[in-house]
This record gives structure tokens, sequence and C-alpha cells, in this order.
């Protein structure tokens, strides 16, 4: 697909402005009803979906070109699908494709940001998109006997992602993770320092050639394995294998699970029980890509039919953010006894993004920040004492979120809080 | 064009940096985004984000000093685009704040940024609601920033001209005028006096569309809310569903044979006053409305829904303060069905469909579906605001307009049933025909059909003696219309002239002071 | 000044009035305004007449001041500011066009009173929204663009109502018709289509009809208008509610008008009550008086065409609610009053004498308009001044009307006294003018600012006024229309 092939849905918005807002069914207040981070930090219209399918007409016309100004706008979108899902409610367009197709353009005209040029670049050489080396990327196993999948044959791969991977704060997660499985008698494996980064945050940040790059080798992985199920903690990663990869046509028949899902499956067919009390109020935070962004792919193979109406010949479903993965982490915690679940204002579909997506996290670390603490501000208002959330990029940015802003929040992977109750 | 250079400090200086742009990227995506059978817009110079009334006057007041246009608008959805170069947008979205609902005197005051969700989730926490404007709650809750603000609640709402209260306005020559009792005590309850009412000046039946100054504040009356203080929807989107339809709510949908029989009983429930909504929504509206997967189900709904209905018809929901309030209504209505040989539409009362529909009505999430979802250029006529059955007969005629396109291949058939709302009990009417350009309709002939369309409600309008339509701006219209109607154009010419002196305000869908 | 013979030439000799006692009538009125002397009366027939007349008022400047309503006046708006003014009396153009049952409508001239029109539109099964007993040579125009307050609040949507068009000539001798009746088309030939000049809207971005109303003939001259009429209701059932207590009453109408319940709906205190129903002042008053309580609530519930009784019992039961809540309790009678008796006599324009002459033979009205919550505050205040001015309180009539639909109230206090006592004259003058900034600066909203303090009032509001000039100087640019009168 190219910049060319989402004309006609870029020219298909209205601007109604829906793009800026959570799903009006759901309004239920006059506060926090944003749900765009990008027009919400920059006020232009320019910075929402609307504005962006605008300028990616602009572009084909010729009526813009790829200045700075351009990049500024285009790369300050975390990239969070929210305009997707909110504009999906009514109209049969795509937004997020034409919006990430403009980046690949970008990249297409050597018209980058530095700053993600240098992720990149680590990408290449070090199969990661977060600073470490290769040969450190398995140093989290630290003494746990677990199987390599680079070399043996699995049913799973447990694939545990670059943030974790690299981050020491992080390793009791991916060790976590790692004995659950080893409990419930799952046949799995990691790649350890052969694991390279599944490539959804290059795709993202419209590097798509590297991305490309990316799913091919870790498909050769995954195929050489045997694995039929790849388990991952990793939100990013997450939507990376169970929908860019179907999208290019690589994941095959691969089950791609999230681990909250496969936790959730788990606890409710009493394999797995937390008994000890967690007294606690969390309220739970969404990751984009594992909630609306991780909706599975549908294929579509068909035709127009221009008649005096336009259809699809077969009709097209398309991807509204319906059947992303929404509760497996909420009943996982539901699961635990003591804690008191909370929700915030904006949730699920329509759930505001932890910031640290689409290169903002790299390019615009304030930006960033300010989109996390608009989440911890609405965290803070439900009385919770801890957020959890199911991404390792969202544990981040809202820890770093909490020190900035000072508050007394806690902040959780959902595997820490199960731990505390097995 | 390049902006005068001290005028874009000046800006600059109002503003702060950061809120002002005139980069053509920010310019270039505040652009009309439809390509399709329109014709390329001007752009906007610059782009202004001002946060209070002081920064509007400031703006307003520079534009006329240095004789540049603008043009102000909230969401912008529609005619808010400029009609030539020296125009600069005043994008309102930073003055988003409710700042008062007054429960005891049922009022709310709207920044026009806030939108109509936001201030109907407000009201119901408070047992009220307001009149959100047909277009979807996704517009302006200022009921001057969402054009002519006839809403799904008008048959007990009534709608924008008759709402308003008390109000903030910049005039095109940066004055701020605070009009009724905010004037004179800072209190937003009445919007008529002292004296005259400039109430009068600011808009008629349609708006001035940008083209007389910003209006920055304003208050509106609200409404009883007998239901929850949110609506109990669930489900993750499109497909919410309500998990129980809250007592004293329900919703209809009727047809009947012709549109005699329709009227008759539009009138009679108006007169026993028992609908909280009332809307003669046409079956492909009413299909747009369901569908939530793609515009192949749409049609399908559409046709399903086209072959068990008599006719044109209307949805009516009822929202009762009682238990017994509630069973009056229900036998009031079904005898008025009785009476006018109205067939209901089964579907719509299905429990599954029901709550939905209800809360979909409310919030009026289904208009974009109903008018952007089908992906075709739109066309349409579009009517006043008069008499029900005067309403009823003028849209009768253009929907023969409508059946003609339809022959002739250039318009989409999905029935040429009007769609007409009613309010105030019936004592008002609006009407409309929806229609979409035949996708096979490319260039000039599609330009034709539109002009087609466009010369027939005129036509219709005129010599039937329907009185003015909506769609009457800029002066072409005006001097089209004005010799037939008390050539009142030439009176609001002097409208414009005495309060934008310098026509610093862009008013392609207004009026311009042209001698 | 206009020459009589050009005058006669349009209207007819009889038609034009020179006698000193019949000028003398229109130099003063019942309220404090100067006494400035007409130099003539004309009464027009057609809207032709009024064209032609302010086309020669504008060639020689010779002031205009119209009206409708036979006399008394009480206002001061039918009085001349200026010198030389001729008087527009349109009190004998008294044709109802139409009365319109589908299309709930009727059209009538200026010179309409309400005792003439309510029986031809009740032959229609349709009611007027009307005054609280309005006195018999009330024209119903006068009071619709006077935008007075009326007792059908749930059926008042907007300030104006229930006005729908009018025709008028403007200042500038142009004929103008507003909303629906504008056009396109003639009236013949909107009716033909099955128009009814219903919307008061436009035409167009402007509604020019609330620029007329409330400007005391400063504007045009209207030549008929046509109102909102409503269904005549097949069943009835008035109610009253006593109580000490304002603020439950208060609380109580807010409920009934919220929910729609109410035909007519209102509070009075005890001196209006019993002076409205005192036919015979001297005889009735004082028993009538003392068997009320001190304030009271009057609502009506009424069923229409379907199920009309059950209607009534729904309302019924729920009011009881709402009087439960509000701890009050309603009742078929106030002191010796009955409901029913009431009710007719509120659905009437007020039997002779006119009601707010039977205490003293004079009254002034101080009237404003406020939101709920300040509402007992400014009785406080009122009441306050009045004693302090030596004023007696007990003596002052009360009127609460609630309008818009809830969204604002109509306050007016009706000060009886004798205009042959000086003493009460100044009293009652020096009381009207000083109570205007302590009520103001307590939320009341003078909207309609008549007489000797209006121009005061208006000032308050300095952006509006400016406003209002440029609004003046577009349709009456030579300043012909009762100038003098607010700000102009």
């Amino acid at each position: 697909m190219a910049l060319e092939d989402c004309r006609y849905d870029m020219e298909t918005c209205r601007r109604c402005s829906i793009c800026k807002f959570m799903p009006l069914e759901k309004v239920s207040s006059v506060d926090r009803i944003n749900v765009c981070p990008s027009i919400s930090r920059y006020e232009f219209h320019s910075y929402c979906g609307g504005g962006r399918m605008v300028m990616g007409t602009a572009l084909l016309e010729n009526r813009l070109d790829y200045t700075d100004k351009l990049l500024e706008v285009v790369y300050n979108c975390q990239m969070c699908g929210a305009c997707d899902t909110s504009c999906k409610y009514s109209m049969d367009m795509e937004v997020m494709g034409p919006i990430n197709e403009i980046r690949i353009s970008c990249v297409e005209n050597g018209r980058t940001n530095p700053a993600l040029d240098k992720v990149i670049n680590l990408l290449r050489k070090q199969g990661t998109m977060v600073p470490g080396t290769r040969s450190k990327r398995g140093d989290w196993v630290d003494g746990m006997n677990l199987k390599d999948c680079a070399k043996e044959k699995v049913d799973v791969v447990y694939h545990v992602g670059c943030l974790t991977s690299y981050n020491k704060d992080m390793w009791n997660q991916a060790k976590t993770i790692a004995r659950l499985l080893q409990d419930a008698g799952v046949n799995f494996g990691i790649a350890g320092n052969n694991e390279t980064c599944c490539g959804g945050r290059a795709y993202q940040m419209g590097y798509k050639e590297d991305f490309l790059n990316q799913a091919r080798k870790n498909m050769d992985m995954i195929k050489k394995s045997g694995a039929k199920m790849l388990v991952t903690g990793c939100a990013d990663g997450y939507q990376a294998f169970k929908v860019l990869y179907d999208q290019h046509g690589f994941k095959g028949d691969l089950e791609v699970l999230h681990i909250t899902e496969y936790l959730a499956r788990l606890i409710k067919e009493s394999k797995l029980t937390p008994r000890k009390k967690v007294d606690t109020v969390v309220t739970y935070h969404d990751p984009c890509h594992l909630g609306r962004k991780g909706e599975p792919w549908i294929h579509w193979e068909g035709k127009e039919v221009i008649d005096e109406i336009r259809t699809l010949d077969p009709p097209r479903e398309y991807r509204r953010g319906t059947y992303g993965v929404y509760e497996p982490p909420r009943d996982v915690l539901r699961s635990i006894p003591g804690l008191k679940l909370v929700e915030m204002d904006r949730i699920k579909e329509y759930a505001w993004c932890c910031g640290a997506g689409g290169g903002v996290n790299e390019s615009n670390p304030e930006f960033s920040m300010w989109t996390a603490i608009e989440r911890i501000n609405e965290a803070e208002l439900t009385g919770a004492s801890a957020i959890a959330t199911a991404c390792p990029w969202c544990v981040k940015n809202f820890k770093e979120a909490v020190s900035r802003k000072g508050s007394n929040l806690k902040v959780y992977d959902i595997i820490e809080l199960l731990e505390k109750a097995i | 064009m390049v902006l005068n250079k001290n005028f874009y400090k000046g800006l600059v200086d109002i503003l702060g940096p950061e809120y002002v742009s005139d980069d053509p990227v920010i310019t270039e995506t505040y652009a009309y985004p439809i390509r399709q059978g329109i014709p390329v817009p001007a752009r906007f110079e610059a782009i202004t984000l001002p946060d209070s009334t002081e920064e509007v006057q400031a703006i307003v007041k520079l534009c006329n000093q240095y004789k540049v246009q603008y043009k102000a608008s909230s969401t912008g959805w529609l005619y808010s685009d400029p009609a030539g170069p020296n125009c600069i947008k005043i994008d309102l979205r930073r003055m988003n704040r409710i700042l008062e609902i007054n429960e005891k005197s049922m009022y709310a005051v709207v920044e026009p940024y806030v939108i109509g969700a936001q201030l109907q989730a407000e009201c119901m926490k408070r047992g009220l609601n307001c009149n959100l404007t047909g277009a979807g709650g996704n517009c302006s809750a200022l009921p001057l920033a969402a054009h002519v603000n006839l809403g799904h609640l008008s048959q007990s709402g009534s709608y924008g001209e008759r709402n308003q209260l008390a109000l903030e306005w910049v005039t095109g020559d940066g004055e701020i005028v605070r009009l009724g009792s905010l004037g004179m005590l800072d209190e937003w309850f009445c919007g008529d006096g002292p004296g005259p009412s400039l109430r009068g000046i600011i808009r008629g039946d349609t708006t001035p569309l940008g083209g007389l100054g910003v209006y920055t504040k304003a208050a509106q009356k609200l409404f009883h809310w007998p239901g929850p203080t949110t609506f109990p929807m669930e489900g993750v989107s499109p497909k919410y569903t309500p998990a129980y339809i809250p007592d004293g709510f329900l919703v209809r949908y009727f047809s009947f044979k012709d549109l005699d029989a329709m009227i008759e009983a539009v009138l009679k429930i108006g007169e026993s006053e028992i609908a909280t909504e009332l809307m003669c929504f046409n079956p492909a509206m009413m299909a747009a409305n369901l569908a939530t997967k793609n515009v192949e189900e749409e049609i399908e709904i559409y046709n399903r829904f086209n072959s068990e209905v008599l006719g044109p018809g209307f949805m009516t929901l009822i929202a009762a303060n009682s238990r017994g309030d509630f069973e009056y209504k229900k036998k009031v209505l079904q005898t008025i069905v009785d009476e006018t040989g109205g067939k209901p539409l089964e579907e719509v009362e299905d429990p599954e469909n029901q709550g939905g529909y209800i809360w979909r009505y409310f919030r009026e999430t289904g208009s974009i579906k109903e008018t952007g979802r089908t992906l075709a250029p739109q066309a349409g006529m579009v009517g006043g605001t008069d008499a029900f059955p005067l309403m009823s007969y003028f849209i009768k005629s253009c929907s023969r307009v409508k059946e003609r396109l339809i022959k002739e291949g250039a318009l989409l058939d999905n029935g040429t049933a009007p769609f007409i709302q009613s309010t105030e009990h019936g004592h008002l009417a609006h009407g409309e025909v929806l229609a979409q350009a035949s996708m096979r309709l490319k260039g000039d002939k599609l330009r034709e059909m539109q002009r087609s369309i466009n010369m027939g409600s005129n036509e219709i309008s005129i010599k039937g003696h329907f009185g003015m339509p909506q769609h009457v701006w800029g002066d072409p219209l005006h001097d089209m219309y004005g010799p037939h109607t008390s050539n009142y154009h030439l009176w609001l010419r002097k409208v414009k002239k005495t309060f934008d002196p310098n026509g610093a305000s862009e008013s392609s869908t207004y009026i311009t002071a042209k001698e | 000044m206009i020459e009589k013979e050009k005058l006669v030439k349009v209207v007819g000799a009889d038609n034009v009035i020179y006698e000193p006692a019949v000028l003398g009538e229109y130099a003063k009125d019942m309220s404090f305004i100067n006494t400035v002397r007409p130099d003539c009366v004309v009464k027009p027939r057609s809207t032709d007449d009024i064209v032609k007349l302010v086309k020669l008022s504008r060639e020689t400047l010779t002031p205009l001041v119209p009206v409708s309503s036979g006399p008394p006046h009480f206002k001061g708006d039918t009085v001349p500011a200026a010198g030389g003014a001729v008087i527009v009396d349109l009190s004998d153009m008294k044709k109802i066009i139409r009365v319109d049952r589908l299309n709930r409508v009727a059209m009538f001239e200026p010179g309409v009173t309400f005792g003439e029109l309510i029986p031809t539109v009740t032959k229609e099964k349709l009611r007027l929204n009307m005054p609280l007993m309005p006195r018999k040579t009330k024209s119903v125009t006068a009071s619709m663009l006077e935008r007075e307050p009326v007792v059908l609040p749930i059926y008042h949507w907007d300030l104006p109502d229930p006005l729908n068009c009018v025709e008028i000539i403007f200042g500038t001798g142009d004929m103008f018709r507003t909303g629906a009746a504008a056009g396109p088309g003639s009236l013949e030939e909107q009716w033909a289509a099955g128009g009814a000049q219903v919307t008061p809207a436009g035409p167009s971005s402007a509604s020019w009809y609330r620029m007329i109303g409330g400007s005391q003939g400063t504007m045009g001259i209207v030549c008929w208008s046509s109102a909102r009429c409503e269904l005549l209701p097949r069943v009835e059932e008035p109610y009253f509610v006593g109580s000490k207590d304002l603020d439950k009453l208060m609380e109580m109408v807010h409920w009934l008008i919220r929910l729609r319940m109410p035909n007519e709906c209102f509070i009075l205190n005890r001196t209006n009550l019993a002076t409205m129903m005192s036919k015979n002042y001297v005889k009735q008053y004082r028993e009538i008086h003392d068997s009320l309580p001190p304030w009271i609530l009057f609502y009506n519930l009424a069923g229409y065409d379907y199920y009309p009784e059950e209607r009534v019992k729904v309302h019924e039961e729920d009011a009881r609610g709402i009087a439960q809540r509000a701890q009050v309790e309603a009742a078929r009678s106030a002191g010796r009053i009955s409901a029913f008796e009431f009710l007719k006599a509120a659905q009437a324009p007020s039997a002779e004498p006119y009601w707010k002459l039977r205490a003293s033979g004079a009254c002034q009205d101080i009237a404003f308009i406020t939101n709920l919550q300040n509402v007992e505050v400014l009785l406080d205040v009122m009441y306050d001044a009045a004693s302090q001015a030596g004023y007696p309180v007990p003596y002052m009539g009360t009127y609460i009307q609630p309008l818009v639909q809830g969204a604002n109230y109509h306050v007016e206090f009706n000060l009886f006294y004798d205009s042959n006592n000086r003493r009460e004259v100044r009293l009652v003058r020096n009381l009207t003018n000083d109570v205007i900034d302590p009520l103001i600066a307590n939320g009341a909203f003078f909207s309609r600012p008549y007489g000797e303090t209006a121009r005061y009032i208006l000032n308050k509001d300095v952006a509006t006024v400016e406003m209002l000039k440029r609004v003046k100087t577009i349709f009456d640019p030579d300043n012909v229309m009762n100038p003098g009168k607010l700000c102009f």
C-alpha cells in the first residue's frame, strides 16, 4: 500500500471532528473526552486525525512538501489509533492507515527525524529499539533454566521484547511470566540473545523496510522452532505479531496471545488461582496496541463496485476497535483477592494513550511526558492507589510521569500484581 | 498571499507564538477534506487560537485595522472555509468551558468549543437535558455556533433561535456586547432587552455563519431529563447497547400511506404534547443509524425497512416523567397511530434495537452516518422553519425533483421519502430532501446535478411560496430571494454595514454590505 | 409639522383630530412621564395610510407616536417626548384577518383587544396565551410588542411569545413583514400554499421581530400581527396552593413547569388576588383579603382532545407528589375564592373597573425579570424600600409570573395610590425612582424599561445602548418614530 492508495479514505473525511473525541455515546462528563493527545497538546486541527487526512491529500496534490513543519506535525503523534476508532464509529474509512503511510512516505523521501534515525540505526545494528547490545539481550534470564527456541523445538515462543529485555527494573516481569508458563506446564522457549525486535515500533515510525526485515527474521526463527503460538508481555510486540505480521502476510497460522490473555485463560480453567490478598485499589490502563490496535487484522480482497454508490464486493469488514483485548487483563486483576478495580473515564477502545508510542518517546520526550501526566491525573481522580497496565512502554512512561509529577500513585505491570497474589 | 508582517506580529503579540501560525502545513490542513465534485476553496492565511473573549476582540480589532478578514468557527464541520484570500481563521478550540449550569433556572452557559455531548452529559447529572444540533453531539453546544441548531429534541426542546438567553458577542468591528441581563447584571437568564432585543440582529432562522463577528459565550434553555444520570451503555464501539431501557422511555417508528396521513398524525401528536422527540426520518436514515458493519449492511437494512414501510413516516421518542405519564402518553400515541393508519416498524421497537436507538437519538450520534457514510458527494434541498403542513408540502415538491434526478441516473435511489422534523409540539417544522449524487456522475455532470437540485429548490420555494429555505446565504441567493421576501436583503446589508462596517467578518455564508 | 390638509388627504377628515380635550388625553397618562401635548391625533385605517403618514413625517421630521390600546395608559410610552408630535392611533383598526385552527395562529390588526379576539379564536377551539387580566381596552398587538408576561408558562417558549409575525412600516417608510410573513409571496399566496405566518424568526439571518418588540414604537408602526394560539382545553381543573412561605411555592412552581404540567400558573400575594376578585372593592376587598394566606400559587391542569380526564388525573397525581415534596397542599379554593371562579376571571380581560385601579384609582407598576434564585431577595429589597419610603407593604400587590418555561420570572409590584393625593403621588414616584438601583444590584433585569426611569436604566449598559442606536439608524434614520423614548 502506498499513500496514493489511501486517497479515497483521506478524501472521505468529513471534518466532523469526532476523531478528537471519545465515542459520543460514552461521554458522561465535560472532562476527559479528548482522545487525541496530539491535538490536545498542540490545538491546531492539523494535529488530529482529520487534519492528517487533509495533509495526506495535500502531499499527493503537491500542495505541501516535506518541510520541517510537516515533519514536526507528522512525528508529534503517538500513533495510538484513537482517532481511527472514534472515526469508525460512523465512517467506513481508514485513518491510521493513511497516517502511517504519510510517515512511510516521509522515510521513503528521506525526510526523517534524527532522533528516530538514531533508534533505527540501533535496530539495524543491534536488533533493538532501546539502548543495548545484542549480546546482552538475554541477560534477564539470569540462571533460569529456559528452552532456547532459536535452537530447540517448542510449542510456544515467549517473545520478551526490547524494553523488558534491556530494562533491569522490568526483568522481574519477564521472569514471572517465564515462571508462570513453566508452572502451567507450557512447552515454551525464549530466544535470549537471538531474540530480535518485533519491528512494530519501526513500522509506527514509518520505517517500513526495517519492519519487514524484522518480521522476516522473527518469522524465520519462529518457523524453525515449530511453535504454533507466540506469547508476549509487550503490547507493541503483541500488535506487531498479531496484526502487522498478518497484514503483511507473515503471520500464517501462528496464534498470538498477550500474556494477560493466556493468564486469563489459565485462571478461567482454574489452572492458575491467585490466593494471596493484595489489598489495593487499582485502575487499569488499556495499552493502545493491546486494546484498539490489537484487534485482529481482517484480510479483504475484492473489488470496488462503482454504481450509484460505491460498494465493495465482497463487503468489507472494518477493524473498528471492537475486538481488542480489553477484558482479559481486567479478568486477571479481578481474580486477585482483595484487589478493587476502578475505571478511569477513558478506557478500552477510547483509552488515552500513555504517550510513549509512535516514536514520540524518542523524538519529543516532553510531549510524551505531557501525555503520560494527563493519564496519571486521570488515574488519580479515580481514587486508586495504583495504575496497572499490560505494556512495558506504558509502565515506563507512567513511572517517569509519576516521578515528574511527584505523585503517590504506584505503577504496576499486571504481572507484578499477579505475582503478589500467587 | 503573505500577510503583512506587522499584522502577523500583532497576532503573535496577542496570542503568543504557540497559538498562531501561517505555516502552509497548518493552514492547508484546515481545508475541506472532500475533493470530489467540489471546487478547491481558498485557504486561510493564518490560524489563530484565542483563549478568551478579550483575545478574540483583540484579533478582530487587529483585522479591522489591517483590513484582513477573519472567520470564526467552533468544530468547523461545514461552512467555515474562506471564500478568498486575505482571511484568517479564528479557531475557538481553546474556548471550551462550561461556565454555568443553573438547575433551578434551567439554563447552561457555554463557550463555543463545548460540544453537545459534553453539555448533555453534564446536564444529565442534574436531571436536565439540552437541545443538540441535529448534525450531532460532536458539534458546538453553543446554539449560534451550530448552524440553525434544530435538533432531535426540538419537538419538546425547540431550537437555537428560541432557546437562546443572554450571550456575549464580539461585533464585526470588535466591540464586546453583552446581550440581555448579561450586560446589566452579569447574569445569564434573559437574552432580550433592555428595550428592543439585539438577539434580533445576531441571528434569524439561520445564523450569520461567521459573517457578523464572533459569539464567545452564550446561555441556552435546558429541559427536564427524566432518565438516569448516565445512560447505561455497554459494549465496545460501535456495538453499544444499553444494559436496560430506563423506565418511561420508548422509541417507535411509524409509517403512513401518504404524506397527508403522516401530517395528521404528527399534528395530533404535537397537540397532545406526548412526544419528547419526533423526527420524520426516512427508512434510509433509520437504516444508517442502525448499521455498524459497513455500507452494504446499511443497504440491506434499508431494503428491509423500505419493504416494510407504507410510505413516509416518523420516529418518535417518549421520555415520561412518571409511570402515569408514561401510560397516558403510550395510550394516546397508539390511539393516534390507529386513527391515522400508522404502521409500526417493528425492528425499531425490538428490544435488541430499541435501547440503542433511544440513546443514539438522544445523543445524536447517527448524523455522521446518515450524511457522510455512503461516501458520495452530498446534495439536498433544505427548507426553512415554518408550519408543519407547509414544510411537508414543500419537501414533497422537492422530492419530485429528486425523483426526476433519480430517473435520470444522477442520484442514488434511496427513496424520495422526505425528512421533516417537528418543533415545539408541531407549531413549527423544518424539512429537507437528502440526496446523494450517483457515483457515476463526474465533473460537469456532477456540477450540473448540483445546480439542478439547488435551482429546483429555489424555484419551488419562490414560485411555490414556501418560505425562506435555510440554504440561502451569500449575495447571489440573497439577491434572488430578497425581492420576493420583503426585500429583507437590503435590510440585512444594512445590518452588516452597521455592525461590521469594515466587512472584516468573512461573509460568503452571510451577506456583504455591497451597495 | 405636517399640514392638516395632507393628513386629511391620507386618512380622511374624520380621522384627524385637533380638539384640545382629545389632545389632552394623549398628553399624559397614569405614569409620571412629563406631559407633552401632541399636535394632533390621526387614525389610520390601513397599511397604506400608515405608509403615507410615515413618509409625510420624514419629509417634515414630525415625530410620530403610535398608540394601539385605548386608555388609560400606564407606561409613558404613548405620551410624546417631543413637541409637535402626531399621535397615530391605531385603535380603530379592528380587523381580525384570519384564525387558522390547523396551524394554531390568529392574525389581526393592532386595534383588536383581548375581549374582541377571544370569542373569535374560541370559535375555532383555540385560545391565546395572554397576560393576566389585561384591561378591556388593551390591544393584543401592543401587549405582544411590549413583551408582556403571559399566564401559560409552558407555552411560553421564548420571551416575545406569543408574537409570531408582524407587518411594520419602518421609520424609513418602507413596509416590511417579519418571519414567515415576509414571503416569498403575498399573504394570499402564502395561504394558498398552506402558509400561515407562523414562524417568527427571519427572514434569513436576522429576527426582525425582536427589534420591534420592546421598542415602544421607536422603530416603526405595526399594521398587523399574527399570534400563536394554543388549544382550548376540554377539561380544566384549577387549584390554589396557599402558603406563608413563598420559597415552598416557588419550589412547586419550578417543578410544575419543569415537568410541563400546568396551563395557567403564577403566584400572587393576597393583596392582588383579593383586588382582582373584588369587583366592588370597598365592599368585598377586606373580607376576601383576610381570608387568604399571604401567598397564593394558582395553577390549572388541562386535558385536550385525547383522554382529557386521564391527562388531568395523571397531572393531578404528579402535582400532588410535587406539593408533598414542597410541603404544601393544593386546594380547590383559597379563602373565599374558588379556583374555578378565579380561572374564569384569569382567562378574560379584567372586569370593569380595571383591577389595578380598584384600590385607589391609580397604580404604578415596578416590573422586571429575574431568575428563580433572586425572587425572594428582590421582594425583600422592594418591601424594605417601600417601608422606608412610607408605603404600606400590605397595600402593595405582588405578582410573580414564571416565563420562558421557567428560565426566568417576571416580578411585578403594583403600587396602588390615589393620583389626587399629592403626598401619595410624590411617595410613589420617589419610591419608583429610588428602588431601581437596589433592585438591579440584587438581580432585577429591567428588560422593558418605561417612563422616566427608562433612560437611566438603559444607560447602565453602555454597550447595548450604543448598539441600539446603531439599530435605530437602520430602521429610523431620521428619528421620527417616538423620539425621546428609551435611549433615542
